[in-house]
């Protein structure tokens, strides 16, 4: 039940993109169009869910014994971005179709900051290992999601008569304050 | 103080884990490149000026190898690397090396300002906001912003309030003509010979055109008229030169009313220590 929570909470109510307007980059960059945004969405995922199995035991068995918590920003960035290379390498070698499909993507993620702010939420919240994981998810289906929801938009934008002064980048930004107020629609779902 | 030591401790130890750890994987999980990647790559200058469409040398370099672009891209490179690049591929390639000319000669003291503007200084935000600085709709507004993406050193800014090409320097990248938002810059061959009408004005009313600019083509058509080899005809208000059949004859140059038709050999593309774009404004090299 708590772990549904999480996830609900993290996926529609806090919506990363659209209700804490965190990785606005990858969102308004990538979105051109639906398979490239779901591309990206998964890499987020990946990443995401990698980033806090690895996170999550390196702050409480490495750092906090150490008494060196405050060091975390410089430790996470570190290890995220070496782990995300790590994976490209590998997938490039082994898992060369996954790799043409997901790995020009990683490098684009290494260090974002939805990354960074879901392992540092992990810590914030107190969540265990298990409650990090899916909350993770959570907060990358959330991200897939809205840019899935944005490509779709982008996509009938492209053909509509657009006023001069909001064509391109302002219009996205007028779409997306609009999808981030039907998501507020969603708060209230999880008491 | 031992916070600190175990914070540097940890900090050192941590990235010569990870870097052991990166170098390590790249060579257990290392995939073989095709070389011609790197040979492409060596080949080309590396100033990565974008002018072939792609994302710097390494982008080019590898659409290159795939076969997804022509070798004869890269403008900075010239014909040797051409031919390089065709040898490496195995595809046959011509190409000419081209330089960036100016269709305009409306400087300071020859093209009126229709106003005071003392908006941001550049081309672009002067031609957004007041459409241009000077009477002729068409004409350079000279703040440089081709000055600004040459990364050759080709273009300066003259006295006279336009920029001149420096044809030692000019590859033909065309960042220029790219950047230019009157869209005054054109390549043309090298070698070409024959005459050139340096001007953009396509206002047909006369006296408009000749009230902006004292070099300014006022659409009268005597070069079209006299070109014994009818090789001039007036392609949206501005006369266009047919370089398969121009001999250079010069009559052109010698009708126009206002000066505005030269000869590219002479005057326009010129490679000597004093570089020039419209016929005069370079002092002559100070004589000793």
């Amino acid at each position: 039940m708590n772990l549904a929570k999480i996830f609900i909470s993290a996926f529609l109510i806090d919506n990363i993109v659209l209700m804490r307007f965190i990785a606005l980059c990858p969102f308004i960059g990538m979105s051109v169009d639906v398979p490239k945004s779901f591309g990206m969405g998964l890499a987020v995922t990946f990443v995401m869910v990698m980033a806090t199995i690895v996170t999550w035991p390196l702050y409480h068995f490495v750092l906090i014994p150490l008494r060196i918590g405050f060091l975390q920003i410089l430790v996470f960035i570190l290890v995220i971005a070496t782990l995300v290379q790590l994976v490209e390498f590998f997938l490039k070698k082994q898992v060369p179709s996954l790799y043409g499909s997901m790995g020009i993507y990683l490098p684009l993620i290494t260090t974002n900051c939805a990354i960074l702010a879901v392992t540092f939420d992990n810590i914030t919240r107190g969540f265990n290992l298990v409650e990090s994981v899916v909350y993770a998810v959570g907060v990358a289906a959330g991200f897939l999601l809205s840019m899935v929801l944005l490509a779709g938009i982008r996509e009938r934008v492209r053909t509509s008569p657009i006023p001069e002064f909001l064509k391109g980048t302002p219009m996205l930004f007028a779409a997306t304050s609009l999808l981030a107020v039907a998501f507020m629609g969603f708060a209230g779902l999880v008491k | 103080m031992s916070a600190i030591l175990i914070t540097l401790g940890f900090s050192a130890i941590l990235a010569f884990a990870l870097g052991l750890a990166l170098g390590v994987f790249k060579n257990i999980f290392h995939v073989e490149q095709d070389p011609r990647v790197a040979q492409v790559r060596d080949a080309l200058p590396g100033v990565n000026c974008g002018g072939c469409g792609f994302p710097g040398c390494d982008g080019y370099a590898a659409a290159v190898a795939a076969g997804a672009a022509p070798v004869d891209k890269c403008a900075p490179g010239g014909k040797s690397v051409v031919e390089i690049l065709a040898g490496i591929m195995g595809v046959s390639a011509s190409s000419e090396e081209v330089v960036a000319v100016l269709r305009c000669q409306g400087s300071k003291e020859k093209a009126s300002l229709k106003g005071n503007y003392v908006g941001i200084p550049t081309c672009r935000a002067a031609k957004l906001s007041a459409g241009g600085t000077k009477t002729c709709a068409w004409g350079c507004m000279g703040y440089g912003d081709c000055t600004l993406v040459c990364k050759f050193d080709a273009l300066h800014m003259g006295d006279d309030g336009l920029p001149h090409v420096n044809y030692e320097n000019c590859t033909g990248c065309g960042m220029c003509v790219a950047e230019c938002p009157q869209g005054l810059f054109a390549l043309v061959p090298k070698e070409r010979k024959g005459s050139i009408v340096l001007c953009q004005n396509r206002s047909v009313v006369k006296p408009s055109v000749a009230k902006a600019c004292k070099v300014g083509c006022i659409k009268c058509e005597i070069c079209v008229k006299n070109c014994p080899e009818k090789c001039i005809t007036m392609e949206n208000g501005i006369p266009v030169t047919d370089y398969t059949k121009c001999t250079s004859c010069g009559v052109c140059v010698a009708k126009c009313p206002t000066k505005c038709y030269k000869m590219l050999e002479d005057g326009v593309i010129r490679f000597a220590p004093a570089k020039t774009e419209p016929e005069k404004t370079e002092e002559p090299a100070p004589v000793a």
